[in-house]
Order: structure tokens, then C-alpha cells, then sequence
């Protein structure tokens, strides 16, 4: 059940959007994307503030792009709050409950339930224009949710608020959504909000969906390189597939690159259906491809130097170290290429002079050159 | 992507919907508008005979005496804006630039203007400047004279005079509207660079205030080319007669509609012209409306030891004179008993004769009922129109809005004169009834309605709208539970604009009225012509009630205008 939305296509003169995805019944499911890629487009569209050229939305089954947007019981929370100036807290909250027709003894319960849910009790006959940011965000929730949406869509709900607030609210959005269980689609351009709120993200771009996955396939399995640097810091090295073989660790490939031979894994992950859509199984010796990992998989290698029998082994000077409390990240320049090592506070390391890696091969993923 | 511009593509009424909500004001404005308007542009353009021919027109346009009138229509409302200008900018920049007590005051007298009658400016003018008004009294008892030393009425001077003391108020307000919105950085960044002076002004000021300028004089030239009343009575005969003036003497006194309907197609073409200057001029300065008004401003009390202080608290106190003046000279002297000066007496004589009843209380009657029908029905109309403005995109929605606008380019002379011809022809007349004068004023006030509504409309959030929408609210309900309660003192505004421009409307009131329908104006003029000022003063004085009732709501409640 959930939301279904199939062959969705809106084209504008210089935009075209595809959609074709499903938000599970009771799931969190994040849009993820840089500005102007459709996201918000998106949201609209569900909404039915904006009507698609072709394709169909359905609600637990039954079809819903036919419906005028205030018959879809769609709840949303808008980036500015959007809450009535001319109406107090409990007028704003119990608008929609008014709109929909529910007694007066049922709408003053549901509303005290919100003004609970959002922990704002004693606020009912506030002007919601004095209000803070972090307030009003929690009144525009309350007043999405008091009719009982069936869909609850949220545009960047969080980014008008300082850093602290943000943080804290989040924390009570995902908490609201668990208790309510409450199928929602939550628009975000930050990363971290993504990573932390979401049960599965869809990253966008250029108006269709790139991947759709859990947090951690997201950041660890990119589907590809757009994905892979949009979310998080990354290393890449381009090269060339020289090599497959099997190991342990099951089957592998041999890439030739300026800082030496690396070994991944191939395919990264079988389970993925998306990676292998995007690059064939078989592997195309002699292919340009460039290799992908991030620079927390890469520890200090403190071994002799004569050691070759351990793989993946680079050793470069240090250019650049940056301190951020908890860790440190060190930029090494290795036969011309520069790359970025996350590494624990623990490890103390000089100022200057060579260092020697290594990446695991587990984590290294293989991505097409591009065509050039 | 331009996806702000599809916000309401499905919120909003559909086509259907809004073909249904424009058919009453429509018909209306077709109705009592354009047909009267169409019948004047044909009697215009047609011969005795009812064919088609220029020759009026041309007979007007090479007879020097016509000649003249155009002349001298034009020539002395580029000479009133002109006035007007000079002595409206200095007020603006002190508006827009300092801060200082009764600030709030003068701010509101500008809005004087906008619901002063032109009738009372009139009438404080005879009495200040006449022969027997209180300057020229006061001059001949300091003085010892015997005849009085100014000769102001009846001549060019006073017509300036008048126009520019009644209309600059009007380029306080919106210079320093837009003035007071762009930030002093620019001319503290420009005097870092070595600008100063009238330089400072020329290269940085004056390019960023231009477009509230010309929108402004646009505006000053329209209402002094239109000005009827104080033409008029100030003008005082064929020598100072202005377009409008002798539209209205071939209408009634000539009854020769035919050139009348000519001449004033001569007159619409004008105003028209300088209508769509001020429509173009708004657009533009409505450009800057984004930039904020935060900036910390120095207080005017602080400088009142140097020269420069002096001269702008001196200003101020002259701007506030010379909009209270009249106003005051016609409520003093409606509480003397006899009009020569030698033992003034006060006395509620005249205030006693309009509440006993007979034509006084009749005209006073009458132009309430009107106000109150006029304010109905142009507060609905008004709305509809800047509802539909405001939330729908669709071909040639801009020309819409012009078209809905023409009326302010329209004398209300014209309008007149298009009520007498126009339904003649018709089985039934509206010419003699109450309604007629009701119609026409409705529709020289509903586009002020249009103005103030429509500014809030747009200024609503579509976010609200949406979220309204997503919470069930439909089309109706969304406008009936969001939009009108957020648009509530934008409507009270226009609601009181409309009862005050009724109320104080002399022109089609002039060409419409019978004994029956007499209104307070009217009756102020005929008081006039019959040199029986305390009785013009002490109905004057009513008038004002209603229009400072009026000013208080507009005041109050606020909403864009001007």
C-alpha cells in the first residue's frame, strides 16, 4: 500500500520531470537533491497543486490524481510555515478539522491531542505571528496532522531554523512519525537530515530519480558517481580494469590507476539491482573506469614498506591536515592525485613527510568513466 | 524552472468559475460605463444626420476658441503638477528621511486629498483669499485700507493655487512611499566617493525616486486636467475654462450634446494618454517595493539649533496649514450669523436650519442613501474584479486590468454627459432617478476598491492558499475562510473610500441632480453662486463629518492606495 506513483511526467519548457517510485505504507522516504532538480516540483504534484501530463497517483490502491488537491486528505508542512496570521494556534490547528466538517466535541479533543503530540499545551489562544520559528514548525505539524492525513509531505520543513533547533526537531518529526505511523515524503537538500530522518532516500537530479535505498546502501552502495558525491565526502581515481580474479572475499577486479593497482570487489554488491543497471556484470577488460571510496575506509599502514603482499597500499606526502575534535582529515598527494584520509584522533601523525595507506577493497566501488 | 509562476494552477478557480464570478460586474460596468461612454464617443463622432463624420471633431480642433480651451486645460495642469512637484518633494524627503513627533500626523493628513471634496477646497479657498476672506480682512484692518490689497479669485493664480495646495499631498505620500524603502547606503556609499549636494541628488537620489515621480505627477496632472469644481467656481468665466468646464456649460446651459460629446472625446483622448503614463510609472515603481524600510533615521528634534532644522520644521508646520486651512476657514465660518465682519456673532443659526428640515436635510439625506448604495455596490464589484485580477494568469489578464481601470481616466463629466445622451434612446430612462447617481458614482469609486484589494490579494502567500486547499478547503471556501478574512481591512479601506468619494462627488452628481436628488455638494455650489457662503460653510462643515468618518476608517485599517 502506501503512495504509488507510476509514470508520472511533467515537462516544462526547459524541465522535464519523470517520477515513477512508491512510499511504503508507514515509511519515511526522503527526496534528496540539489536545488532545482524537482523535488519540490514533486511534492506539488502529489499534492495536486500542480496537475502532471501524464501518469497516475494512487493512495492505498485507489487512485488519487483525479481528485481536486483538498479531497486527497494530503497533509503538508510548507518551508515558511504557511500558518493563518488571522487565526490564533487552536484556529490554525482545527482549520482542517473545520474544512472537513467535524463536530465541534471531536475537533476541540483532536486538537488538544496535537497541541500534546507537539508539546505545545497552553498555546491554543496564542497569535501564531509571535510565535518562534521552531514554534510555528511545530504548529504547521500539528495543524498537517490533525485532520488525519493519509499522506503527510514535508518541504524542507526545517530549513528557515538555526543549526541547534534544527537538530532538536528532527529528532521529534521522526518521533511524531513513528507514533503515528504515518506514510510521509520529507523534501530536505541537506544530507545529514537525509541520513538521519530517513527510512530509505531517493536521491534526485535533473528531475528523475538517480536511487532509492536505506541510508547506509545510499551512502556506502552508490548506484552511481552523481550519487556518491552528492552525499558525503569521496576519493576518486580513475583507471583502467586490467585484472578479475576470485579471493575470499569473493569475486574481485584489479584496477590500474597513477597511485598503483587497487582490488575491488566486482560487482560491489550483488544484491543491488541498481548497480548492475547501470554497469554490466561482465567485466570489460581494458575499460576506463574510475574507482570510488571514501576517506574513512582508509587506515595508516605502519608496515615495512617491502610488504607487497597487502593490497591496495598507497603512499603519498601529506599536504593539508584538519583538525575537527573527533577526528581529522588529512589530504595526501600521491603520484599527482590528491586524496582525503578521515581519520581517528587517536592516530598521531607528522606534520609533514610520506605516509603510507590502505583502502579495503570491500569498500571500493567501480563506476564507468565518463564518455569522453 | 518558473515553478512559483504554476503555484495556483489547481488551487485556483478554473476558467469556468471565473467567467461566472466576472458576469455581474460586467454586465454592470457594459451597462452604465460603456454604453454611456459608447454613446458619447458616437455622438462625437457622428453628424446631425447620425452618419459617420469627422466634421465635428474637426470643427473643434481648428476653431481658435476650442483651441484655447485645450490649451489653456493642458497647459494649466502641467503648471499645477508642476507646482505640485516643488512643493511636495521636500516634504516627501523629511517623511522618508526623519523621524520626529507628529510624524504619524502629517502622514495621515497626506491621505486628505483622497477624500477631501474639491467642493470644500472651493469653498475654504473664497473664504481665505476672496475679496471678503479673512486674509484680505486681516490686511485691510492692519493696514487702515479700505478696498481689499488682493485680487487672488477668479484668476489663473488661484486655479494653480488651489490645484497645488489640494494635490501635492498626493506627492508627499507616494514619493516618500518609495523614498522612505531605499536604503541611504547608496548615498552614504556615493558621498564616501566624493558626491555631495545637488550632485549626490541628481546622480543617486533622484534616478532611484523617478519612478514614484512620474507615477505621482502622472497622477497630480490627471486630477487637475479632470478638475472640475474649482475650475469652475475659481476660475470664474469663458477666460479660465478648461475642457471639462465647458463640457459640462454645452451640456446644460447650451444643451447642445452633440458638441459636447465631440469636445469631450477630445478631453478622454488627453487623459487617457496620461492614464496609461501612470499605469506604466506604477509598474515600474511597485519594482522597488521588495527593499525594506529598517533603516535607523536621524530625529528632526535634534536639529532644530542649526538653519537647516529651522527650515524643515517651518515646512512642516506650512504643509499642515495649508491642508487644515480650508477645512478650518470653512468650519469657523459656518458658526456667524451674518457675513460682514464689522460684529461677528457665532451662532448655530444655519446648523439649526438644515436639521429643521426642507431642501438642507433632503440634500443631506440624499448623499448618504447615495454614499451608502454607492459603498454596496462597488465594494462586491471592486472585489470580484481584484479576485479574479489577482489569481488568474490568462491572456490578456493585464488588458483586463486596464480596462477595469479606464474609469479613473474618465471624467466624471463625460460619464455625465453619456448618462443624459445614452438612455434616451432606451424604453425605459434612468436619467431622474436616485439610481442613476448611484451607478455613477460606482463606478468612478470602484476602482479605488480594485486598487486597494487587489494589492493585498497579491501580497497573500500562495503557500497559504495551498495549505488551505490541503486541508480541505475548496475554491469557495478557500476565499470565503482564508483570502476575505486576510483582505478584511484592505475591503474596509476601499469600503470607506467609496462612501467618501460618493459622498463629496460633485461632477456627474451636478449633471444628474434634479430637486428631488440634490446632494450636499451640490447644494454647496448653488449656495456659492448665490454668495451665501455661511449656508455653503455650515453644509460644508456636514460634508466634512462624513468624509473625516470616512478618513478615520481609511486610516485606521490602512491598505495601499495612491
Amino acid at each position: 500500500m502506501g503512495l504509488q506513483i507510476r509514470g508520472i511526467e511533467k515537462i516544462y519548457p526547459d524541465f522535464r520531470l519523470e517520477l515513477d517510485f512508491r512510499v511504503r505504507q508507514g515509511e519515511l522516504l526522503i527526496l534528496l537533491g540539489p536545488s532545482g532538480c524537482g523535488k519540490t516540483t514533486t511534492l506539488r504534484l502529489i499534492a495536486g497543486f500542480i496537475g502532471p501530463d501524464s501518469g497516475t497517483l494512487a493512495m492505498d490502491g485507489s487512485r488519487i490524481d483525479n481528485l481536486p488537491a483538498h479531497r486527497r486528505r494530503i497533509g503538508i508542512v510548507f518551508q515558511d510555515y504557511a500558518l493563518f496570521p488571522h487565526l490564533n494556534v487552536w484556529d490554525n490547528i482545527g482549520f482542517g478539522l473545520r474544512m472537513q466538517h467535524w463536530s465541534p466535541g471531536e475537533s476541540r479533543q483532536r486538537i488538544e491531542e496535537l497541541l500534546h503530540l507537539v508539546s505545545l499545551q497552553g498555546y491554543a489562544k496564542r497569535k501564531v505571528t509571535r510565535l518562534s520559528g521552531g514554534e510555528q514548525q511545530r504548529i504547521a505539524l500539528a495543524r498537517a496532522l490533525a485532520p488525519q492525513p493519509r499522506l503527510l509531505l514535508l518541504d524542507e520543513p526545517l530549513s528557515a531554523l538555526d543549526a541547534k533547533l534544527r537538530k532538536g526537531l528532527r529528532i521529534e518529526i521522526r518521533r511524531i512519525q513513528r507514533e503515528l505511523g504515518i506514510t510521509t515524503l520529507y523534501v530536505t537538500h541537506d544530507q545529514e537530515e537525509a541520513l538521519v530522518l530517513g527510512d530509505r532516500i531517493a536521491v534526485m537530479r535533473e528531475g528523475h530519480i538517480e536511487q532509492i535505498d536505506t541510508p547506509e546502501r545510499i551512502y556506502n552502495r552508490p548506484a552511481n558517481l552523481f550519487v556518491g558525491t552528492f552525499l558525503g565526502q569521496a576519493n576518486l581515481l580513475s583507471g583502467r580494469l586490467v585484472r578479475r580474479f576470485s579471493s575470499p572475499d569473493g569475486e574481485m577486479a584489479a584496477v590500474q590507476t597513477a597511485v598503483g593497482t587497487l582490488q575491488a570487489r566486482w560487482p560491489a554488491d550483488p544484491d543491488s539491482p541498481t548497480q548492475t543497471q547501470h554497469f554490466p556484470v561482465e567485466l570489460q577488460i581494458g575499460r576506463e573506469v574510475i574507482a570510488f571510496f571514501r576517506p574513512e575506509h582508509c587506515s595508516l599502514d605502519r608496515r615495512p614498506s617491502g610488504n607487497t603482499r597487502s593490497p591496495n597500499r598507497i603512499s603519498g606526502r601529506v599536504r593539508r591536515k584538519e583538525y575537527l575534535g573527533s577526528h581529522q582529515l588529512i589530504e595526501v598527494e600521491a603520484e599527482g592525485e590528491h586524496l582525503i584520509l578521515d581519520l581517528s584522533q587517536q592516530q598521531s601523525l607528522p606534520d609533514s613527510g610520506l605516509l603510507r595507506f590502505s583502502v579495503d577493497p570491500v569498500q571500493i566501488c567501480l563506476f564507468p568513466a565518463a564518455k569522453s | 524552472m518558473g515553478k512559483t509562476g504554476q503555484s495556483l494552477e489547481r488551487t485556483a478557480a478554473g476558467p469556468r468559475t471565473i467567467l461566472v464570478l466576472l458576469l455581474a460586474p460586467v454586465a454592470f460596468l457594459l451597462l452604465f460605463f460603456y454604453f454611456p461612454l459608447g454613446s458619447v464617443l458616437v455622438g462625437g463622432l457622428t453628424d446631425r444626420g447620425g452618419r459617420f463624420s469627422l466634421g465635428i471633431l474637426a470643427s473643434l480642433l481648428v476653431d481658435p476658441y476650442y483651441l484655447r480651451i485645450i490649451g489653456f486645460t493642458v497647459g494649466q495642469a502641467a503648471l499645477s503638477t508642476l507646482l505640485s512637484l516643488l512643493m511636495g518633494l521636500p516634504g516627501a524627503y523629511l517623511l522618508a528621511r526623519y523621524d520626529f513627533r507628529g510624524k504619524r500626523l502629517i502622514q495621515a493628513l497626506t491621505t486628505v486629498p483622497f477624500v477631501l471634496p474639491s467642493i470644500i477646497v472651493v469653498l475654504g479657498f473664497v473664504r481665505f483669499f476672496g475679496n471678503n476672506g479673512i486674509l484680505n480682512r486681516f490686511l485691510m484692518s492692519l493696514f487702515g485700507l479700505t478696498e481689499p490689497p488682493l485680487r487672488i479669485l477668479y484668476s489663473l493664480q488661484a486655479i494653480l493655487l488651489a490645484h497645488a495646495f489640494y494635490n501635492f499631498p498626493v506627492v508627499v505620500r507616494i514619493v516618500s512611499s518609495l523614498w522612505r524603502r531605499i536604503h541611504p547606503s547608496t548615498e552614504e556609499a556615493a558621498r564616501s566617493l566624493g558626491a555631495h549636494g545637488l550632485r549626490l541628488f541628481w546622480r543617486i537620489t533622484l534616478p532611484q525616486i523617478l519612478p514614484a515621480l512620474l507615477s505621482a505627477a502622472a497622477l497630480v496632472f490627471i486630477f487637475c486636467l479632470l478638475s472640475f469644481a474649482i475650475v469652475l467656481v475659481l476660475g470664474g468665466g469663458p477666460r479660465y475654462t478648461t475642457l471639462e468646464v465647458e463640457v459640462y456649460r454645452l451640456a446644460k446651459v447650451s444643451l447642445d450634446l452633440k458638441t459636447g460629446s465631440a469636445l469631450a472625446l477630445v478631453g478622454a483622448i488627453i487623459s487617457l494618454v496620461f492614464l496609461y503614463a501612470y499605469i506604466k510609472a506604477q509598474q515600474r515603481s511597485s519594482f522597488a517595493e521588495r527593499m525594506a524600510d529598517d533603516a535607523e533615521k536621524p530625529r528632526l528634534g535634534g536639529m532644530l539649533g542649526s538653519v537647516r532644522g529651522l527650515f524643515y520644521l517651518l515646512y512642516l508646520l506650512f504643509m499642515a496649514l495649508v491642508i487644515l486651512a480650508p477645512m478650518i476657514t470653512v468650519v469657523a465660518y459656518s458658526f456667524q450669523l451674518r457675513s460682514g465682519w464689522a460684529q461677528q456673532t457665532i451662532s448655530l443659526e444655519w446648523y439649526r436650519r438644515i436639521l429643521s428640515g426642507g431642501p438642507y436635510l433632503r440634500a443631506v439625506a440624499n448623499s448618504l442613501f447615495f454614499a451608502c448604495m454607492t459603498m454596496l455596490l462597488s465594494l462586491p464589484l471592486g472585489t470580484v474584479l481584484a479576485y479574479v485580477g489577482a489569481r488568474s494568469r490568462f491572456a490578456g489578464s493585464r488588458l483586463l486590468e486596464a480596462v477595469m481601470m479606464l474609469p479613473i481616466g474618465i471624467s466624471s463629466i463625460i460619464l455625465g454627459l453619456g448618462y443624459l445622451k445614452a438612455y434616451r434612446q432606451l424604453p425605459w430612462t434612468i436619467v431622474g432617478s436616485w439610481y442613476a447617481i448611484v451607478f455613477a458614482h460606482t463606478v468612478i469609486a470602484y476602482p479605488f476598491v480594485i486598487r486597494v484589494a487587489s494589492a493585498t490579494f497579491r501580497k497573500i502567500k500562495s503557500s497559504l492558499a495551498e495549505a488551505a486547499c490541503s486541508l480541505g478547503a475548496g475554491p469557495w471556501r478557500l476565499f470565503l475562510h482564508l483570502e476575505l478574512p486576510l483582505a478584511r481591512s484592505a475591503l474596509i479601506t476601499g469600503a470607506a473610500f467609496a462612501f467618501g468619494i460618493s459622498v463629496g462627488e460633485i461632477n456627474a452628481s451636478l449633471m444628474l441632480y434634479n430637486e428631488r436628488l440634490i446632494t450636499i455638494p451640490v447644494m454647496i455650489y448653488r449656495l456659492i453662486g448665490s454668495y451665501n457662503f455661511i449656508g455653503a460653510c455650515a453644509m460644508g462643515s456636514v460634508l466634512m463629518l462624513f468624509c473625516f468618518l470616512a478618513f478615520l476608517i481609511i486610516d485606521r485599517a490602512g491598505g495601499e492606495f495612491g
